[in-house]
């Protein structure tokens, strides 16, 4: 007897799909690279719109040569205790301006994002927020971007 | 993750610092490293520069060496949030 018995049974219980694989090549050596950082964990400029915690697929620019200091944090997500002592918890701004001096990685790049991840308007996201960021780190020429999120 | 492969599906080479790992996995996030930290610390313990700036230079190293897509590179650094 096969492994199938009923042929096309298929569960009622919803199971996630993971979706196809997206993957682009690193094609130089980190010490040539400039890096960006985007981050979901809400972050900011104290002086920009806060996010709507109850949904918002909006996202912030951050510049590069930002004091972190002037940022802030609005997320309904998560517990943001960490992220408030230290906005590097979600952001490592500060980290990565060391690794550039080290020579680590080349330069960084002008820009940077903030948005609020872990759910929302998902269609949205897929749409119209995820292009629009890629865009803008398309448009400073990145090679490669870190992100926190999960 | 639907932002980290709209950057990687633009041309741009991702990582992503999980704290999360099973759940950017299903997600279907191209690369990722995972440090033993909540959410919220992805990067670390809050004014632990030096555990930061070893988790920021290990998942970039991560970025040149992951050659399997949706490969998830634990992290031996530890932060446990005292609530």
């Amino acid at each position: 007897m096969g492994l199938t018995v009923i042929k096309g049974l298929q569960s009622e219980i919803y199971v996630p799909i993971t979706p196809p694989v997206v993957w682009t090549p690193v094609e130089k050596p980190l010490k040539e690279m400039t890096v960006a950082l985007v981050t979901a964990a809400g972050v900011h400029l104290k002086s920009d719109k806060r996010f709507n915690l109850a949904g918002d697929t909006g996202y912030r620019i951050i510049p590069s040569d930002v004091d972190s200091k002037d940022l802030m944090v609005s997320h309904g997500g998560y517990d943001n205790s960490d992220v408030n002592k230290d906005i590097n918890c979600m952001l490592p701004i500060d980290r990565l301006r060391e690794l550039k001096e080290e020579g680590f990685i080349k330069e960084i790049a002008p820009k940077h994002i903030g948005f609020m991840g872990g759910g929302g308007d998902v269609e949205e996201f897929i749409n119209h927020t995820g292009p629009e960021i890629a865009e803008v780190l398309k448009e400073e020429n990145v090679d490669a971007v870190l992100l926190t999120a999960g | 993750m639907i932002v980290q492969r709209a950057i990687e599906e633009a041309g741009i080479s991702t990582i992503v610092i999980a704290a999360l790992p099973p759940v950017v996995r299903q997600a279907g996030a191209p690369r990722v490293t995972a440090p033993l930290v909540p959410m919220g610390a992805n990067a670390g313990e809050p004014n632990n520069p030096e555990m930061q700036r070893n988790i920021v230079r290990d998942t970039l190293e991560q970025l040149e060496k992951i050659e399997t897509p949706g490969r998830i590179v634990s992290l031996p650094y530890e932060y446990i949030a005292k609530i």
